[in-house]
């Protein structure tokens, strides 16, 4: 698949928590970005269709709700 | 959809002659595959599944994939980044398709939360289905093709070869014997179907296999 090269402008904190997200999950820095922009358009286009997106505790099934920006 | 696909080229076994066969793994499910789909695909499995009532089969023992439509699965994510879609073509024919999904994680112990592409879909042309057919298939080999194609999917990444997928019950033992992936049990989260889980290690002894 053809892709194309962009410049990314982080901070020093957003780029010490991509790094830092890079080693946790053993991922490049692309491959991570590109992570992310899927989840986002996931989470975006259910938000859309009226969803709401939540965190549930295993343990007590305790619901929170996750606000996007 | 309209991207044309990148061209793998693959090889299917011909069953009854056991010879190779030249064909390709696209990298998405085009116009033409989900046309082949509908006019040649459809009318094949109505003709099995009539078969298989005149003979009395119960409908638990036919096959789950009935109900797909693969136009409607492959609109509802024509725009989406989280899923890729594959298809062998051979002889100018569509013979299976996959659609695969990159937002889930792993379950099995030492690889738990990590990255993986899920498998959603898959299905083979009913020509080439020797469990419904009930006599030999025209291709084999599909199967293979597509899950390795996942795994290097996963693996360009960076998931390792990581692969995970719900299996209809006709395919479990393809999936523990033939592919070599662990078996987490039914989940009940999921219709009951079995998940299977494949390891970096695992995914490379397939690879290696050359199955």
């Amino acid at each position: 698949m053809a892709r194309k090269t962009m410049t990314l402008n982080l901070s020093d904190a957003e780029m010490a928590v991509l790094e830092g997200l890079c080693d946790k999950k053993d991922l490049s820095k692309t491959v991570l970005m590109r992570q992310a922009l899927r989840l986002y358009q996931r989470v975006e286009e259910r938000l859309e269709q009226g969803g709401k997106l939540f965190f549930e505790d295993e343990a007590t099934s305790e619901k929170s709700e996750i606000m996007m920006l | 959809m309209t991207r044309r696909p990148e061209v793998t080229p693959v090889a299917l076994t011909r069953f009854d002659t056991k010879t190779l066969v030249d064909a390709e793994l696209w990298d998405a499910i085009t116009e033409k595959n989900l046309a082949d789909w509908e006019a040649k695909w459809t009318p094949q499995l109505l003709k099995l599944l009539e078969a298989l009532y005149d003979q009395g089969v119960e409908r638990a023992l036919w096959p789950q994939s009935r109900h797909w439509d693969w136009r409607a699965k492959t609109r509802a994510i024509e725009t989406r980044l989280d899923q890729q879609c594959f298809a062998i073509v051979c002889e100018g024919m569509t013979q299976a398709m996959m659609i695969t999904d990159l937002t889930r994680r792993a379950r099995l112990a030492g690889q738990t939360n990590d990255h993986l592409v899920y498998v959603d879909f898959v299905e083979t042309a009913p020509w080439n289905r020797r469990e419904i057919l009930g006599k030999p298939p025209m291709f084999t080999g599909c199967g293979s093709i597509l899950i390795r194609a996942a795994i290097e999917f996963s693996k360009l990444e960076e998931f390792k070869g990581r692969i995970g997928l719900h299996s209809l019950p006709q395919a479990n033992s393809f999936y523990a014997n033939k592919i070599g992936m662990t078996d987490l049990g039914q989940d009940p989260e999921y219709q009951n179907l079995r998940y299977f889980e494949m390891t970096p290690e695992s995914a490379e002894a397939f690879i290696n296999e050359g199955a």
